[in-house]
C-alpha cells in the first residue's frame, strides 16, 4: 500500500490528483462547519452581488450566500456521486468479470441480458426510474447505479477477456487452477487498472448525470444546494449573474478534474509493466 | 331599461369593420405583406380549438378560428362572429347576430347551425373541453334563423358575452363537431380565422398563411406567421436578441432586463391578474383555525416577494385574486408583515410552540418553487417549521393539486371577477381548492352574477373582497406583470392583462424587418 | 459471418426489442398520473377524465393494452399519439432522423478528433503535447452538456452572434441554414466523446505498446510507424470500438439535453415530452427505436471486433 502511494505520488497526475481528491473529501465531511453564513439565510437586499470581502463567491437570487451553499452542498454532490459510481462499479465488475471467465452459453446469456437493459439509454432509464421511484437524493443513486452497472459489464468484459488470452491465465489454467483462483487471482488484479481509470471517469460521470437530472427536474431538489441543482437552477438567472452559474460549474469540473487525475495516477501506479 | 341596454348590447356603433376604437387610432398605415415569426415557450400539442390549454395552443386556435366574441384589453367583449347581442331584462336569454357571408377555410358557409353545434359540442362532457366550466351557465343554444343564435341560461348571468370569448369557445364546422369528425381537427384546420394552416408539428412549428375569405378585408397584414418553439427560455430570449425571432410571447422575469438592454428590441410589460398563491386547507388542521391562516399571512414580506418571485416586475397581492387589472378591485390597506403578531396569533390558536408542515410546489413553472422555499424563510421566525417538497407537474396534478391542504397554486388572469371567484373560492367551484366553503362569500359572488348595475356589481364584489382578505383561505403575495418583448420593426403588437389574447391580424412589419421564409 | 450467424443475432435483436417493450410498458404502468390526466391538467373534472380514458382505451386491462398495442406494432400501426392525437410512426421516423444526423455527425466529428488526438497523446506520452491533449480532455468530460451548450450559446450567439442561438431547420428546407443551427449542438455533444475516446484509446495504446508483442516487434527492427500501425494500434482498437459502440448508446440519450436547450424536435426531446405527458404510445415507440438502433450499433461493432480480433490473431 505504501509502495503504491509512493508511486502515485510520484506521478504529477496523481500528485495533483489525490490533493484534489482529498481536498475535496474534506470540504465534504467538513463543510457545514466551515460555512462562513447561514447557506439557506435569504436577503431582499443583497441579490446577485458579485463576489466581495463578504461574501466571498457573491449571493444568489434570494440572496444566500453562493460560498456557504457549496460547502453546504458538497457532502450531498461527491459523496452521492461516489456511492453510485462504486455500486455501479462493483455490480458491474463482478457481472463483467465473471461472464468473461465462464464464457460460453452462461456469457452469452448474461451478455445477452446487458445488451438487452443497455438498449435502453442510460439517461432514458435513469429518468425512468426516478420517475417512478420518486425524486430524491438516494432514488437518483439507485437510478445511476443501475444505470452504469451495464456499461461497467460490457467493459470489464471486454478487458477481462483480452486478459484471459494472456500467457499468465493460459499457465494458471495449465496449471490446473480453480475458476475461484483464476478469476481473484490472474484476471481481476489485471482487470482492475482499466477499471480504476473508467471508474475514475464515472464518478465525473455521476455528478454530472446527477446535475442532468436536476437539469430535467429529476435530480436533488430545492432548497438543497447539490452542485448540479445549483448549476441548474442558476441557469435562469446567468445573464443577471454570471457568477452564480460559474462557481457550482467550476467546482463540480474541480471534482471531476480531481477522480480523473487520480484515476490516470492509480492506472499508472498499479500498472506493473511501466 | 335603457342604460342596460347600452351596457349589453354589442358595439355595432364601432363600425363596419369592427375594428375596435383603441386599435383605429393608429397613425400610421399599416404595411401589407411579409412573414412574422414568433417564438412560444411550449408546444402546441392541440390544434383541435376546443381542447386547447395552454398559450400557444390559444395563440394557435386565435389565428385559425372566431369566437362569437373577443376579449378587448379592457377586458370588455367586442363582435368577432357576432356582430350584435341582446339580452332579456332577466339576464336569461341571449340573442346574438351572425355577421354575413362568413366562410369556413375550405370555402363551405359558416351558419348558426354551425355556432349551435360548436357549442354543444363544448357542453358535451364527452367531448372534454375545458369550455364547458368556463362560458357560463347555458342551458340550451338555439338557431332561430341562419344568421341567430339564442342562449338560454340557467340562471341569470350578466357576463355572458364576456364568457363567450373564453380561449376555447370557438366556432367550428358542425360536420366536424362530434365522433368520429372532430378528431380530424386534431391534425387539420377548418375555422374562419384570419389565417389557414400551412403546416402543423406539434414540438417545431405551425406555419399559418393569410385567409383571403376572411370577413374583414382590410385583416391580416400579415402574408404568414411562423410559431416556433423554444423550450429553453434561456435560447428563447437570445433568439430574439440576435434577430432569428420577431416576437416571443412570453419573457422571464429573469430574461426581462437583458432584453430591454438589447437593440433593436422593444421590450413589453403589462400588469396583470397572474397570480401565485398559498392554498390553505381550510376544513384541514393546522389551517382550519382561521387565526393560524392569519398568522402566516402575516409573516409574508409582499414587497420582497415581488422581487423574489418577480424579480421586481410584479405588484404586491393582499390575499384576494384581484388587482387593479380587474375592473371590480377594491384597494384595501396592504398587509404587512408583523412577526409578533404572528405569533401572538398562533399562540392565541394554541401553537404557542409553533407549528411543522410540509408545502408543495410542482415544478412548473419554476416561481412556484421560488415562492416556496422564500415563504419557508419568513415564517420561520413566527414558528412555522415548513418543509419544501418539490414534485413533477404530473404528481403534483394528481396526488396534491385540489386535494392537498398546503401547496403553491399559479392562476392566469381570467376575464371577470366572477371568472375568478368562482373557479377558486366559491363553495361550487369548480376548483374549490381551499375548501374555504364560506356562505356569505357564496351570497355576495351569486348577487353580483346575477346583477346588470355596475355600481352595485363593484359594491357586492368588495365586500367580498373584504371577506376574503380577512378570511385569508389562501395566502396571495405577488402579482405577475406580463412580459415579453419583440424586435423594434415589429409594429401594432400589444400586451393583453389577460394573456391569452394576441392579435396578430392587427400586426405588420414596419421598415428594417428581414424578409423570411 | 454465416447466414446463421445473422439468423441468430436478428431474433436476439427482436428479443432484446421485446424485453424492452413490455419493460417500458410496465415502468410507464406504475407512473404517478395517466395521460388523462395531463392531457385535462388542471381542467379536469371527473366525468371528462372518465370520457378521455374510455377514448384513449386507458380503462382496459393491462395486458389487454398491452396486446393491442403489440398486435398494432406487428402489423405495422404504432398507434396515435395520446397527446396530440396525430399518428406515432410519421412523427418517430421524423424526429429519429434529426436524431441521427445530429448523432452521425457528431460521432464523426469525434472519430475525426479523437483517434488523433489519443495516438498523439499515447505517442508522445508524458511530453507537452500529451499534457495539453490531456488537459483538455479533463476540461471536456468535467463540463456536463448543458453547461456547455449555455456557455456555447452565450460566447458564440449572444456576445459573438457568430451562430444562431437554437432552433432546428431541416437540411431539405435550407442546407446552409440547417447546418449552422447545427453547429453548436454537434460541439456540444462531441466534446465529451472526444474526450472521452481520446482518453480510451491514449490508455489503450500505453498499454499495447508495453506488450511483448509489441517489445517483440521493436526487437525485429521494424520502423516504429510499422509497429505502431501494424501492432499496436489494432490492439488497442479492440476495446476502443466497444466504447464507441457505448458512446451510441450514450449519444442517444445524451442528445436528450442537447435536443431540449437547443429546441431540436429529435427522438429525445419527443421521448422527455412523452415521459412528461404520460403518451404511451410514443414512449414505446420511441423507446423501441432507440434500443432498435442501439442494437443495431452493437451489432456492427461486434461485426468489427470479430474482424479485427481475427487478424490480430492470424495476421
Amino acid at each position: 500500500m505504501a509502495e503504491l502511494l509512493r508511486r502515485l505520488l510520484r506521478s504529477p497526475q496523481g500528485a495533483i490528483g489525490l490533493a484534489l481528491v482529498l481536498l475535496v473529501l474534506v470540504l465534504a465531511l467538513a463543510g457545514p462547519a466551515l460555512a462562513p453564513h447561514d447557506p439557506e439565510a435569504l436577503s431582499p437586499l443583497r441579490r446577485y452581488r458579485p463576489p466581495s470581502a463578504d461574501y466571498l463567491l457573491g449571493t444568489d437570487q434570494l440572496g444566500r450566500d453562493i460560498l456557504s451553499r457549496l460547502l453546504a452542498g458538497a457532502r450531498a454532490t461527491v459523496l452521492l456521486a461516489l456511492l453510485a459510481t462504486a455500486l455501479g462499479t462493483l455490480a458491474g465488475a463482478v457481472i463483467g468479470t465473471a461472464s468473461a471467465f465462464l464464457g460460453g452459453k452462461v456469457d452469452e446469456a448474461v451478455m445477452r441480458t446487458v445488451d438487452a437493459v443497455m438498449a435502453v439509454p442510460s439517461l432514458l432509464l435513469s429518468l425512468l426510474i426516478v420517475s417512478v421511484l420518486g425524486r430524491g437524493a438516494e432514488n437518483a443513486v439507485l437510478a445511476i447505479a443501475i444505470a452504469f452497472t451495464p456499461g461497467m459489464a460490457r467493459i470489464t468484459r471486454s478487458v477481462a477477456l483480452a486478459v484471459r488470452q494472456q500467457d499468465y491465465v493460459n499457465a494458471a489454467i495449465a496449471r490446473g487452477e480453480g475458476a475461484g483462483y483464476i478469476v481473484l487471482r490472474e484476471m481481476l488484479p489485471n482487470v482492475i487498472a482499466p477499471i480504476v481509470v473508467e471508474m475514475s471517469i464515472r464518478v465525473a460521470f455521476a455528478v454530472m448525470l446527477f446535475a442532468t437530472l436536476s437539469f430535467l427536474g429529476l435530480g436533488a431538489q430545492p432548497p438543497a444546494s447539490e452542485w448540479g441543482l445549483m448549476v441548474s437552477e442558476a441557469r435562469r438567472f446567468m445573464h443577471l449573474s454570471p457568477w452564480m452559474i460559474l462557481w457550482p460549474a467550476a467546482a463540480i469540473a474541480l471534482v471531476a478534474v480531481g477522480f480523473n487525475l487520480l484515476g490516470d495516477g492509480l492506472r499508472d501506479a498499479l500498472n506493473p509493466r511501466t | 331599461m335603457t342604460t342596460r341596454r347600452q351596457i349589453l348590447a354589442g358595439a355595432t356603433a364601432l363600425g363596419a369593420s369592427g375594428l375596435p376604437a383603441t386599435l383605429r387610432a393608429q397613425t400610421a398605415t399599416p404595411r401589407r405583406g411579409g412573414t412574422l415569426r414568433m417564438s412560444v415557450d411550449q408546444a402546441v400539442a392541440k390544434l383541435n380549438p376546443l381542447l386547447t390549454r395552454v398559450n400557444p395552443e390559444y395563440l394557435v386556435a386565435e389565428l385559425l378560428y372566431s369566437g362569437l366574441t373577443r376579449l378587448s384589453t379592457d377586458m370588455t367583449p367586442e363582435p368577432d362572429l357576432a356582430e350584435r347581442w341582446s339580452a332579456s331584462d332577466d339576464l336569461v336569454t341571449w340573442t346574438f347576430t351572425l355577421r354575413p357571408d362568413v366562410a369556413f377555410h375550405d370555402g363551405s358557409a359558416c351558419t348558426s347551425a354551425d355556432v349551435v353545434a360548436s357549442f354543444e359540442a363544448m357542453l358535451d362532457p364527452a367531448t372534454a373541453s375545458p369550455a364547458r366550466n368556463n362560458i357560463g351557465p347555458i342551458a340550451k343554444v338555439e338557431a332561430r334563423d341562419p344568421r341567430t343564435v339564442v342562449f338560454t341560461l340557467r340562471a341569470p348571468y350578466a357576463d355572458l358575452p364576456v364568457m363567450l370569448a373564453y380561449t376555447n369557445a370557438r366556432i367550428v364546422p358542425a360536420a366536424l363537431s362530434k365522433a368520429p369528425g372532430l378528431a380530424r381537427l386534431d391534425r387539420e384546420a377548418v375555422g374562419t380565422g384570419p389565417f389557414r394552416l400551412v403546416s402543423y408539428e406539434p414540438e417545431r412549428q405551425v406555419v399559418v398563411e393569410r385567409n383571403p375569405r376572411y370577413y374583414d378585408p382590410q385583416r391580416p397584414h400579415l402574408d404568414r406567421v411562423e410559431i416556433v418553439v423554444y423550450p429553453d427560455p434561456t435560447a428563447e430570449s437570445s433568439a430574439l436578441i440576435s434577430g432569428s425571432t420577431d416576437v416571443m410571447m412570453l419573457a422571464l422575469p429573469t430574461e426581462f432586463a437583458r432584453l430591454q438592454r438589447a437593440s433593436g428590441v422593444n421590450a413589453l410589460r403589462t400588469p396583470s391578474g397572474q397570480f401565485c398563491n398559498v392554498n390553505l386547507g381550510c376544513d384541514t388542521a393546522p389551517f382550519n383555525d382561521v387565526r393560524v391562516r392569519q398568522a402566516l399571512a402575516l409573516t409574508v414580506d409582499r414587497a420582497a416577494m415581488v422581487d423574489f418571485v418577480a424579480e421586481g416586475f410584479g405588484t404586491q397581492g393582499n390575499d384576494t385574486p384581484l388587482n387593479s387589472a380587474y375592473t371590480y378591485y377594491r384597494e384595501l390597506p396592504m398587509r404587512r408583515p408583523d412577526i409578533n403578531a404572528a405569533k401572538r396569533l398562533l399562540a392565541e390558536a394554541g401553537h404557542a410552540n409553533g407549528i411543522r408542515a410540509t408545502l408543495i410546489a410542482s415544478d412548473r413553472p419554476a416561481v412556484r418553487t421560488q415562492l416556496a422555499v422564500a415563504l419557508k424563510e419568513m415564517a420561520r421566525p413566527a414558528g412555522f417549521e415548513i418543509e419544501v417538497r418539490t414534485m413533477p407537474h404530473a404528481t403534483y396534478l394528481e396526488q396534491v393539486w385540489r386535494k392537498g391542504s398546503f401547496y403553491i397554486g399559479f392562476y392566469n388572469m381570467q376575464p371577470t371577477a366572477d371568472g375568478i371567484f368562482s373557479l377558486l373560492y366559491t363553495s361550487n367551484a369548480a376548483w374549490n381548492e381551499t375548501r374555504w366553503n364560506n356562505a356569505e362569500f357564496d351570497r355576495l359572488i351569486e348577487a353580483a352574477r346575477s346583477t346588470a348595475d355596475t355600481a352595485r356589481r363593484r359594491e357586492l364584489y368588495g365586500q367580498a373582497q373584504q371577506l376574503m382578505h380577512r378570511d385569508v383561505p389562501s395566502i396571495i403575495p405577488v402579482f405577475f406583470d406580463l412580459l415579453a418583448a419583440t424586435r423594434s420593426y415589429v409594429q401594432n403588437y400589444k400586451l393583453h392583462p389577460r394573456g391569452a389574447v394576441f392579435r396578430l391580424d392587427h400586426v405588420w412589419l414596419g421598415e428594417g424587418a428581414p424578409r423570411r421564409g | 459471418m454465416s447466414g446463421r450467424y445473422l439468423l441468430r443475432r436478428t431474433g436476439l435483436i427482436l428479443y432484446t426489442l421485446l424485453v424492452v417493450s413490455v419493460l417500458v410498458f410496465g415502468i410507464t404502468q406504475v407512473l404517478p398520473a395517466d395521460a388523462a390526466t395531463m392531457l385535462l391538467g388542471e381542467n379536469a373534472t371527473p366525468e371528462q377524465l372518465a370520457a378521455i380514458r374510455e377514448r384513449l382505451g386507458l380503462n382496459d386491462p393491462i395486458w389487454t393494452q398491452y396486446l393491442r398495442w403489440l398486435g398494432g406494432v406487428v402489423t405495422g400501426d404504432f398507434g396515435t399519439s395520446m397527446r396530440t392525437g396525430l399518428p406515432v410512426l410519421p412523427q418517430i421516423a421524423e424526429a429519429l432522423s434529426r436524431s441521427l444526423l445530429l448523432a452521425a455527425l457528431s460521432i464523426g466529428l469525434m472519430l475525426v478528433l479523437a483517434l488523433p488526438l489519443g495516438i498523439l497523446a499515447a505517442v508522445r506520452r508524458g511530453r507537452p503535447v500529451d499534457l495539453l491533449v490531456s488537459l483538455a480532455s479533463y476540461v471536456g468530460i468535467s463540463l456536463p452538456e448543458f453547461v456547455t451548450a449555455t456557455l456555447a450559446i452565450l460566447v458564440f450567439a449572444d456576445w459573438l452572434g457568430w451562430l444562431p442561438p437554437t432552433g432546428y431547420v431541416p437540411l431539405t428546407e435550407d442546407p446552409a441554414r440547417s447546418l449552422l443551427h447545427l453547429i453548436l449542438p454537434v460541439a456540444t455533444i462531441s466534446l465529451i466523446l472526444v474526450a472521452h475516446v481520446s482518453r480510451m484509446v491514449r490508455s489503450e495504446l500505453v498499454d499495447a505498446l508495453h506488450t511483448d508483442y509489441v517489445r517483440a516487434a521493436r526487437l525485429k527492427g521494424l520502423p516504429e510507424r510499422v509497429v505502431l500501425r501494424r501492432h499496436a494500434l489494432r490492439n488497442a482498437l479492440l476495446p476502443t470500438i466497444t466504447i464507441v459502440a457505448l458512446d451510441v448508446g450514450y449519444v442517444l440519450g445524451g442528445i436528450i439535453v442537447v435536443e431540449e436547450i437547443f429546441a431540436i424536435p429529435g427522438i429525445g426531446r419527443t421521448l422527455i415530452v412523452a415521459v412528461q405527458n404520460r403518451d404511451l404510445p410514443m414512449i414505446q415507440a420511441g423507446a423501441l427505436v432507440m434500443a432498435a438502433t442501439y442494437c443495431i450499433a452493437n451489432f456492427l461493432a461486434d461485426l468489427a471486433y470479430a474482424a479485427l480480433d481475427r487478424r490480430i490473431q492470424y495476421g
